[in-house]
């Protein structure tokens, strides 16, 4: 069963809504089906690490809203429901072509053309700035840059990392814009990709969607 | 073979704030060549590259006198989009011009831009793929291909839309000698096979050595010489300042000539030079 990258768009964004409307156990159900889906769509080193990462950072949020004076059912429940929205966001990359969410971005949500291609960009040119900003990291250390000191110190020296990374990042971008040029990029690149079509997975997921989304109404009145 | 593709006819141009780059460009680049452009580092090879694509002056502004001719068609006035349909342009920074995730989105990004159907561009996509030496490689990651398959990659989605004249500056300026030569050997399979117009911007002419056919040799933003290979090296030769720029086999052919006054054959390979050598001048003519 292949749903559209738009229900599942939608199912994100209901998703996120539902940690506020749903009570703490149905989100906690949520948190569970959401791990066993991702598990089983990607389960690979990258995807335990973002969700490693994801709970540090939960865990993080809850001791700083336990610093700040929030009793400790509130801290838990304000973790609960960040983990469960992230990770929704986490199956969706996972499941779904990120050409396929830009194209569904510009059809369905009529976002311009050039905000969804940045979405893409972005993710495209994530690990070779990483890859840069290693580079440069290494090239300033020969030239005698050191991250030891003080905290306003070692963030003054690290002006020489951003720099050359900023100047090259600047090029590249230029670069990237000369070869969109080239390929002529416009309203056409998402018009002319094969539209993706509902079918009976997706009004099914679409109604099961709405229907949790009423819960606030029938669970009032039935 | 005697009609011309791209054809520049006293063309000056200088960018925004800064000196004349081009000064009085005529030139012919002959349809169905193989052409190599060189020189010295600033001698406005690049520049001359973006001014065939009609980047310049669309894209950067800047001043300009003179005409380039595309296939016949002025470049004045046309958006660079239009001509890629024709003139298909690599630029150096080969990392930067992937713009997709996967190498099919790649491919078909430009398809897609230039309005072809979904069943062209899968078709396309497949052909181009086998044709750069990845076929099947649709679904990759950027990421899971190397350096060299990322090259062949960019060249795949320029070639996909069959562009009739395809211009590469510095293409292998990030590769070692192994793979240099891996690529021009397929870009020369792809310019016989598609009977294409193909115009190098190469520092290193040993590379080319084998394949090329017209060579263009650019100093001071002035073209130096032109013509056919052999006609513009032995032009470049009689400018001392620029021998260093012809490959080491011709440096010696040449100097032969001038020296001993003789004619020595059009030499590609080593192994030619060496049976020519071989032949007149140890226990030939002049041994």
């Amino acid at each position: 069963m292949k749903i559209t990258a738009f229900t599942q768009l939608i199912t994100v964004l209901a998703v996120t809504t539902w940690v506020f409307l749903l009570p703490v156990p149905a989100v906690a159900i949520i948190l569970v089906l959401e791990l066993a889906l991702l598990l089983y769509i990607k389960h690979d080193r990258l995807t335990m690490a973002a969700i490693g990462a994801l709970t540090v950072f939960t865990g993080m949020m809850i001791l700083l809203q336990l610093i700040f004076g929030s009793p400790l059912s509130v801290s838990l429940t304000g973790g609960l429901r960040m983990f469960v929205m992230t990770t929704a966001f986490l199956c969706l990359l996972a499941a779904t072509k990120i050409q396929d969410i830009a194209q569904a971005l510009v059809e369905k949500f009529h976002l311009p053309c050039e905000y969804a291609f940045m979405l893409t960009t972005a993710l495209r040119f994530v690990p070779d700035f990483l890859t840069d900003s290693a580079t440069t990291l290494d090239a300033q250390s020969c030239r005698g840059y050191s991250n030891r000191g003080n905290v306003f110190k070692r963030f003054y020296s690290y002006l020489a990392v951003v720099k050359p990374l900023v100047m090259r990042a600047v090029a590249k971008s230029d670069t990237l814009a000369l070869s969109m040029e080239l390929k002529g990029f416009g309203a056409n690149t998402y018009q002319n990709m094969t539209p993706q079509r509902l079918c009976f997975a997706d009004y099914l997921v679409l109604f099961l969607v709405m229907l949790l989304s009423l819960y606030p109404l029938w669970s009032k009145y039935i | 073979m005697n009609e011309t593709a791209i054809k520049f006819t006293n063309f000056h141009y200088g960018y925004i704030n800064s000196d004349i780059i081009l000064h009085n460009i005529n030139l012919d680049v002959r349809k169905g060549s193989f052409t190599i452009i060189s020189g010295p580092s600033g001698a406005g090879k690049t520049t001359l590259c973006k001014a065939m694509a009609g980047i310049i002056p669309y894209y950067y502004g800047g001043r300009y006198a003179g005409d380039v001719e595309v296939l016949g068609v002025t470049t004045k006035g046309k958006r660079v989009s239009d001509l890629a349909m024709r003139i298909g342009l690599m630029l150096d920074d080969y990392e930067s011009q992937l713009v997709s995730l996967t190498a099919g989105e790649e491919i078909a990004f430009s398809l897609l831009n230039h309005g072809f159907a979904a069943e062209e561009v899968e078709a396309r996509t497949k052909q181009v793929l086998m044709d750069v030496g990845l076929p099947g490689r649709e679904n990759y990651q950027l990421d899971e291909l190397s350096g060299g398959q990322r090259q062949r990659l960019l060249l795949a989605s320029v070639l996909a839309v069959h562009p009739e004249v395809l211009v590469l500056d510095e293409p292998v300026s990030a590769m070692d000698p192994d793979g240099a030569n891996a690529l021009y050997k397929l870009l020369y399979k792809i310019y016989k096979e598609y009977n294409m117009t193909v115009v190098v911007v190469e520092h290193n002419i040993n590379f080319l050595l084998p394949y090329v056919t017209d060579m263009i040799v650019m100093n001071k933003g002035r073209v130096a010489a032109q013509g056919f290979f052999e006609e513009a090296a032995a032009m470049t030769y009689a400018i001392p300042e620029l021998r260093r720029n012809l490959p080491e086999l011709w440096q010696v052919k040449l100097n032969l000539e001038q020296r001993f006054g003789i004619s020595l054959r059009a030499w590609r390979k080593e192994a030619e030079a060496l049976e020519e050598l071989k032949e007149k001048f140890v226990g030939g003519a002049l041994g």
